[in-house]
Formats: C-alpha cells, sequence, structure tokens
C-alpha cells in the first residue's frame, strides 16, 4: 500500500514537471506563470514524498535495500 | 515586412575551405551532409563488394573469417550511421527551410556542429581497421559477449564513434524540430506542411527517444570491458539478454528513422508525375505517427529466439502485425495517387515507382520475419539479410536517390542528363534484384548470415547474387558521372522543372538563393502549393 | 532587434573546435584505457579544448544575446531546443533505471531458477537469489571480463548520508524556487542570496556524495560488486555528473544575475538552468527511493 501511494506520488511529480517544461517551451507571461506554478508543485509534492518515506520506515511499513553481511549465514 | 537582419548581410559565402567549414547555411551544410554520406556509401559499398567477393564460390577465398566479420560489421555500421542517416538529414537540411518557408535553420551554429561531428566520429571508426586485432567484429548489433568478452581493444574506439554519432544525431533532430515548430511560416498550418517535413518531424521524435538509449547501452559495454561492471555478465547478476532489450529497443525505432523521412520523398515525387495531388493526405499524416508510435513498443520481435515466455512472443508478435496496417494505408495511398492520374515516367519517377513495388516485397518479408513460430526457421538466415536489404536499399536508398534527381535541379539550378539517368535507373534496378532476391532462397533453404564459408548447395545462388552485387555496385560509377556532369554541364532547368511539381520550393529561383525565404511566403501561395487538397 | 526580422547568425569556427575537443578527448580516454601512458595527458588536452569552447561559443551567444540582436523567435528556438535536449537526457537517464528495475525483477530471480523450475543452481553455498544479497557473492568468483568480483561487508545504509543528501537537494529546489520567485518580481538583490543558497547546496551535496563513495569503497562496494555495484555507482554516478554541471550553470547564472543579463519578464536562460536542476532533483529523488528503498 505505502509503495502505491510513494510511485503515484513519483508519477504526480514527473507530471508537474513536464508541464513546467511545457511552460518552458510556450515562454511569455502565461507560459513562465505555468513554470513557475508546476515547479512549486513539485517541490512541494517532492518535500512531502521525502516525509512520507521517512515517516513509513521509521514506523517499519518499508524496509530499506540495506542488509549486514552478517545476516547471511553462508562461507 | 520580414527581411533578413542586416546583421547578416556581410557574411554571403565566404571563399575556399573556412566557407565549408564555418558555415551556418542550411544549404551548404545539407551538401555536407549528402557528399559525406555519399563518400562512406562508398567506402560500405566497397566492404559489401569484398564480401560477395568472397562468397563467391563457397570454401575460403581471398580473405580470412576474421576480417570477413569486421567486414560485415563496418558494412553494417557506415551504411546504418554514415550513409542512409546523415544522407537523410542532408536532405532535410537543404529541403525544410525551403519548403516551410523560412531562410534558414532555426539553430545554424548546432547545425554546424551536427554535422562536423560526423568525420570525426566516421574517421575514429574507421581507424579501428588500422589497430591491433583489427575492427570490431561482433555484427553491427555488437550483442554481449561478443563485443565486451570477446572483443577486440579497437571495441572502445567503436564505443566512442558510436557516443558522437548519437550526439550528432541527436542535435540534428533538435534542429529539426526547432526548426519545423518555429521557423514555419506564419500563415502555414500544421496541416499544409509537406509530407517531407511531416514525417522528419516525427522522425526527430524518434531519434531524440531513441539515440540517448544507444548512447546508455555502449556506456554499459565500456563499463563492462574496462571498468569490471557486470551489466551484460549473468556471474554478477547482469544479462547478456538484457542488452539485445536495450539495443532493440534503440534498434526498432532506427528501423523506422531511416524509413519515415522516405515515405515522406516518395509522397512528393508520386503526385508530381501522376499530376494529381497526394491520395489521403491526412491519412498519410497519421499513418506516420502511428508507425512512429508502435515502433517503441515492437522491439523483441528480434528476439524471439532468446527464449522469452510465450505471452512476449505472442504480445510482440502482434504488435509487429499491427504495423502492416499503417504501413499499407501508405503503399494504397501512393496507388490510388497514381490511379487515373496523367503518369509521365521521368528519372525520379522510375525510382519512385519501384520503391513503392520493392519496399513492399521487403514489407511482406517483414511480416513474414515477424510471425514467431515462423521466424525459428527465418532467424539469422539469409532470408533476413534479404529483407533488410530489400527495405533499406531499395526502400530507403532508393527515395535518397529519388530525392537527388527530383530535387537536384532545384540544388544546382541546372539539368542532369535523362537518358543517362534512366540507363543508370534500369541498370541498378534489375542488378540489385539479381543481387538481393536468390537470398530469400538461401535463407529458406538455412544459410546463415555473417558466414564467409557455406555448403556446397548454397553455390549456385551465391554466385548469381555477387554477380548482381557487382553490378550494382559499378552502377554507381555512373551515378557519380551523372551528378558531377549536372553540377558541371547541366543545361539551365527552370524554377519548376516538373509540370505537376507542387511546394514553395519550386517558388524559389532555379538555383534556390542562399537564404531561402527573405520574408515568408503569403497565405495564397501557401494553399496553392499544399499537398493537402 | 526588429520582431518582424529573421534572425541569422554569422558564420562560426566554435563547432570545429568543439569536435576536435571531443575527438582528443575520447581518442586519450580510449588509448588511457589500454595503458598508454600519455592517454591521461591527451585526455586533459581534449577537455580543456572542450571548456575553452563552451566559454567562447556561450560567451558569443549572451553577448549577442545581450546587444539585443535577438528576438522573440530566436527566444523560442532556444526554449525548443533546450526542452528537447533535456528530454534525451531524461531518456538517458531511463535506461539506467530500466536496467536496475530489469536486473532486480527478472534476471536476479531468473538465477534463483525462477520461471524454470527444473533449473535451480546453486551459484555458491548459502546464494538467493534476491537483489540485496546479489552482491554477496562468493569472494573470488571471476566475471566474463577477468575481473574479480569485489564483495563488500554491507551496503550503503539508506538512514545516513544518503537521507540527509536527500533533504540537503530538496531544500536546494526550495531556495531555487525562491530565487525564481523573487527573479519574477525583478528584486535582484534577495535573488543573490537565494541562488548561493542554491549552489551551496548543491556543493554540499556532492561532498557528501564523495563522502558516501569513500564509506561505500572502503566496506568493498565497488564498481566491481557485481550488478548491485554496476548499478549503484552508475546511476548516482551519472547523477552527481549532472549535478556538477548543473552547479556550474547555476554559478554562471549568479555572474549573469550580476550583470544584470535577466529581467523580470524576459529569463530564459535562468528558466533554463532553473528546470534543469529540478530535473536533477527529481532524478535524485527516483534515485533514492529505487535504490535505497523500494
Amino acid at each position: 500500500m505505502t509503495q502505491i501511494i510513494i510511485i503515484i506520488i513519483i508519477i504526480a511529480i514527473l507530471i508537474a514537471l513536464s508541464i513546467g517544461l511545457l511552460g518552458m517551451l510556450k515562454g511569455g507571461k502565461a507560459g513562465s506563470n505555468k513554470m513557475f506554478k508546476s515547479l512549486v508543485i513539485r517541490v512541494a509534492l517532492s518535500l512531502s514524498l521525502f516525509i512520507i518515506v521517512m515517516f513509513s520506515a521509521y514506523m517499519d511499513w518499508i524496509e530499506p535495500n540495506v542488509i549486514m553481511m552478517d545476516a547471511f549465514s553462508f562461507q | 515586412m520580414t527581411t533578413i537582419t542586416a546583421y547578416t548581410s556581410h557574411h554571403s559565402p565566404e571563399k575556399g575551405l573556412m566557407r565549408w567549414i564555418k558555415t551556418t547555411n542550411h544549404k551548404d551544410i545539407g551538401s555536407l551532409y549528402l557528399w559525406f554520406a555519399f563518400i562512406m556509401l562508398l567506402i560500405g559499398g566497397a566492404m559489401a563488394m569484398v564480401i560477395r567477393m568472397e562468397l563467391f564460390q563457397p570454401g575460403m577465398q581471398l580473405i580470412n573469417p576474421q576480417f570477413f566479420n569486421q567486414m560485415t560489421t563496418m558494412h553494417g555500421l557506415i551504411m546504418v550511421f554514415g550513409a542512409i542517416m546523415p544522407a537523410f538529414v542532408g536532405l532535410g537540411n537543404w529541403l525544410i527551410p525551403m519548403m516551410i518557408g523560412a531562410p534558414d535553420m532555426a539553430l545554424p551554429r548546432m547545425n554546424n556542429w551536427s554535422f562536423w561531428i560526423l568525420p570525426f566520429a566516421g574517421g575514429i571508426l574507421l581507424s579501428t581497421f588500422f589497430m591491433e586485432g583489427g575492427a570490431p567484429a561482433f555484427g553491427w548489433t555488437f550483442y554481449a559477449p561478443l563485443s565486451t568478452t570477446f572483443a577486440p581493444d579497437s571495441t572502445d574506439f567503436f564505443i566512442f564513434a558510436v557516443h558522437l554519432l548519437g550526439f550528432s544525431s541527436i542535435m540534428g533532430a533538435i534542429n529539426i524540430i526547432a526548426t519545423v515548430v518555429n521557423m514555419r511560416a506564419l500563415e502555414m498550418k500544421l496541416m499544409d506542411m509537406p509530407l517531407f517535413v511531416w514525417t522528419w518531424l516525427i522522425t526527430s521524435f524518434l531519434l531524440i527517444g531513441a539515440m540517448p538509449v544507444l548512447a546508455g547501452a555502449v556506456t554499459m559495454m565500456l563499463t563492462d570491458r574496462n571498468f569490471g561492471t557486470a551489466f551484460f555478465d549473468a556471474a554478477g547478476g547482469g544479462d547478456p539478454v538484457m542488452f539485445q532489450h536495450i539495443f532493440w529497443f534503440f534498434g526498432h525505432p532506427e528501423v523506422y528513422i531511416m524509413i519515415l523521412p522516405a515515405f515522406g520523398v516518395i509522397s512528393h515525387v508520386i503526385p508530381t508525375f501522376a499530376r494529381k495531388p497526394l491520395f489521403g493526405y491526412s491519412s498519410m499524416v497519421y499513418a506516420t505517427a502511428s508507425i512512429a508510435f508502435l515502433s517503441y513498443i515492437v522491439w523483441a520481435h528480434h528476439m524471439f529466439l532468446t527464449g522469452m515466455p510465450v505471452a512476449g512472443e505472442l504480445y510482440f508478435m502482434y504488435a509487429t502485425m499491427l504495423i502492416a496496417v499503417p504501413t499499407g494505408v501508405k503503399v494504397f495511398n501512393w496507388i490510388s495517387t497514381m490511379w487515373r492520374g496523367s503518369m509521365t515516367f521521368e528519372t525520379p519517377m522510375l525510382w519512385a515507382v519501384s520503391f513503392v513495388f520493392l519496399f513492399t516485397i521487403g514489407g511482406f518479408s517483414g511480416v513474414m520475419v515477424g510471425i514467431a513460430p515462423a521466424d525459428i526457421q527465418y532467424h539469422d538466415t539469409y532470408f533476413v539479410v534479404a529483407h533488410f536489404h530489400y527495405v533499406l536499399v531499395t526502400g530507403a536508398l532508393w527515395s535518397i536517390i529519388a530525392a537527388t534527381f527530383y530535387w537536384l535541379p532545384k540544388w544546382t539550378g541546372k539539368m542532369y542528363n535523362e537518358t543517362l539517368a534512366k540507363v543508370h535507373f534500369w541498370w541498378a534496378v534489375i542488378s540489385v534484384n539479381v543481387l538481393f532476391f536468390p537470398q530469400h532462397f538461401l535463407g529458406l533453404a538455412g544459410m546463415p548470415r555473417r558466414i564467409p564459408d557455406y555448403s556446397l548447395q548454397f553455390a549456385d545462388f551465391n554466385m548469381i547474387s555477387s554477380i548482381g552485387g557487382f553490378a550494382f555496385g559499378t552502377s554507381f560509377i555512373l551515378f557519380t558521372y551523372i551528378v558531377i556532369d549536372c553540377i558541371r554541364n547541366g543545361k539551365p532547368a527552370d524554377a519548376r522543372p516538373w509540370e505537376g511539381a507542387k511546394g514553395l520550393e519550386w517558388t524559389l529561383e532555379p538555383k534556390a538563393q542562399y537564404h531561402s525565404f527573405n520574408k515568408p511566403p503569403t497565405r495564397e501561395l501557401i494553399k496553392q502549393e499544399s499537398q493537402n487538397s | 532587434m526588429n520582431e518582424r526580422e529573421y534572425y541569422v547568425p554569422s558564420a562560426t569556427y566554435w563547432p570545429i573546435i568543439g569536435s576536435i575537443g571531443v575527438t582528443t578527448l575520447f581518442v586519450g580516454f580510449a588509448n588511457q584505457m589500454h595503458g598508454a601512458s600519455w592517454g591521461a595527458s591527451i585526455m586533459a588536452l581534449g577537455f580543456s579544448i572542450l571548456v575553452f569552447m563552451m566559454f567562447g561559443w556561450f560567451g558569443q551567444v549572451v553577448n549577442e544575446s545581450t546587444s539585443g540582436m535577438y528576438n522573440t523567435q530566436v527566444d523560442r528556438s532556444f526554449r525548443w531546443g533546450m526542452s528537447w535536449f533535456i528530454f534525451s537526457e531524461v531518456m538517458f537517464f531511463a535506461v539506467f533505471f530500466g536496467v536496475l528495475f530489469y536486473a532486480r525483477q527478472l534476471s536476479v530471480p531468473w538465477l534463483g531458477g525462477s520461471g524454470n523450475n527444473h533449473f535451480t543452481p546453486d551459484l555458491w553455498n548459502g546464494f538467493s537469489s534476491t537483489w540485496q544479497q546479489i552482491a554477496f557473492s562468493t569472494p573470488g568468483l571471476i566475471l566474463q571480463s577477468g575481473t574479480v568480483i569485489s564483495v563488500p561487508r554491507q551496503l550503503v545504509d539508506a538512514w545516513g548520508l544518503p537521507a540527509l543528501n536527500t533533504a540537503l537537494l530538496l531544500l536546494s529546489g526550495v531556495t531555487l524556487t525562491f530565487a525564481h520567485h523573487t527573479l519574477r518580481n525583478g528584486d535582484r538583490n534577495k535573488i543573490i542570496g537565494w541562488l548561493v543558497a542554491t549552489i551551496v547546496l548543491g556543493v554540499l551535496f556532492l561532498g557528501f556524495q564523495i563522502t558516501e563513495y569513500g564509506h561505500a569503497y572502503h566496506d568493498g562496494l565497488k564498481l566491481t560488486s557485481g550488478i548491485y555495484g554496476s548499478t549503484f555507482y552508475m546511476l548516482t554516478g551519472f547523477h552527481g555528473f549532472h549535478v556538477t554541471v548543473g552547479v556550474i550553470m547555476l554559478t554562471v547564472i549568479l555572474y549573469r544575475v550580476q550583470k544584470g543579463h535577466f529581467s523580470a519578464d524576459s529569463h530564459f536562460g535562468f528558466e533554463g538552468v532553473a528546470w534543469y536542476w529540478h530535473f536533477v532533483d527529481v532524478v535524485w529523488l527516483g534515485l533514492f527511493i529505487f535504490v535505497y528503498w523500494l
């Protein structure tokens, strides 16, 4: 569940970033506004995603990709 | 009124070599591209001659197997990256600004760089022949581990050459997108654009999407070879099959990069000599876009024999079949354009009609190899060689030659020798079929590709094929003569040398002026010259 | 310049210098890898030529821009050029993310026999085909290239420097947004502060990244640690390279802001670099989540 939410937010960030690109492409006053707004949204989303990931890790909903070698009984 | 800024008026062409090195003019750069592509075509063609000489008879004849492999590899690489792609970029450079009513490309300095990387990249690639261990010999698809573990040292130079070629292609594509979008005459709507411009615009998106993937693939090859990474090595958890996935994710769009502009050229030549408007203009545009989209989702049909899950094989087979639909739309449109037209057969038209005929043969054999169960027989045989030479030689190269004859009067202001050009056409079209058609039979009988020697039962067809190859090779001597003769001694041509020709480029002077349009064409003129009517 | 005029730039020799530079760089690099003692110096020469070319070429464009030679059409061409260049970068990163997913979801499980039940090899004693463990292969395992696989004692801990670095880079996105905001309001003094903050955060990120590489290398996690090490260093390495380029571009933008090259209405140079920085930021976020967490 947490993973799905994380992936959805990543997709939303990518969309916001792309809309920003389209704004830059358009140029002028309108394009500049569009670019700025969507980039603000992308920054806000990124920060929330970071907090969500840290919080889920703290709550043990997700596990990091880190394993000590001692965890394995070989050799 | 719009004019070219006074800032530029003092830079009419410089004299001598510096003109070509420093130029920012789309016509100069287009010519550079075309000549570079032609020289590369001759070099790659010479390698093909060596291949056909070795295969003239069974048994080892002239060269050792290692050198044979270098020949097939470098022939493929040079023809794809050195000849066909630069030739189309050259045509795009020459024609797109003239067709959309612009004075030049959108980013002329970058345009210069995208050309001037090519001779260096080509030089690095060719220099590998003189290195210890010889040139790359793993086939133009450079599958791992052939290209990582078992490759000669020169492979690293090949990798950097591919990086440079990709860089050049991406810059060229960016430039064409910016030009079409931003330099187009204000009154020209998207659906007024000539089809060559449409096909190139769509091709540019393919290039920008596919070339970075190739750059990534060769970068991983580089680190696998030199820095001990394990991307394509199962011992470290990687996978050599992954290389094939990445390569063909680039490679399949690449195939359409080489054929979409060809469709554009043919869509200009056929209406002109059928003296009818192009049948189904908008369906042509949509078909081109569909082909481009589909090209990204069919790559693994090159890999039916790698042990994919059956579901994967089925998906890639059906998706591949789907491409036949928009391609069929195009072929039917060309035929419908000719239907009841008052046709004449000047040289460009001969090339275009034979393109439709021969490309369709290549397209059909493409459907055959796209059928997963049947491909088990065709895979890595001469049938595949015949297939892709029918689409790339009698498809892509044919359209480049058609375009050369069609627009040569506009480029030089002079007319080529029609009689000689027709002799050249019949010489080439007959010999190319003698060259490639028997290869279908060889493949069906089981002759593998990339092999310097073969069993005796393949001897006759190989000899026929080689004879066709030598005849086809020599036809380019005549082609060179016709083009140079046109440039030097051609009779002056009219501004619109073809009676039925439409398009803004024909409204320019007989030899198009250095900067095509100093002021944008009017709405009436655009309407009048539009293919979409 | 008049809006109704076409702009066609003068002839230029920068491209040929660039070609010579990049060719020298690559030829030097290739020779270096094959043990030529002079390879590195040739590389350095090629790199210097490239830097010289960039200063010259971009400097010329900036000069032409500030002297008012460009009109909105030229501006739009630059916008399209930059946008599609960045798209090609997106595709370049997409390849390496694709490799990460392919190796983790397909090729590593296949090594453990997944999808092919009667082929479950015991590659080495204690082998289990999980992503984390693939790096811990038997010491002494040799790749086809002859490289001896380096076995790490532990993988990089997501809680330490990586989390800190993510926070730093995300913060730099915030400061850059403030810089963007103040620029749009035409407040030149404040924008310098925000830009400096962004650059400092970027440099800090790079510093910590180098520290982290040091730790990882010390623990035995190297490029030669199988597919885990390969993807880890390839992704973070190319990202780090792009951050470096981004920091340099931001520094140039800082210089141009001080020179007064940008106005509240017209600042494409700033926008292009800002978007590039946001892109690099998002790539790191993707890296952080997919390499370290999911």
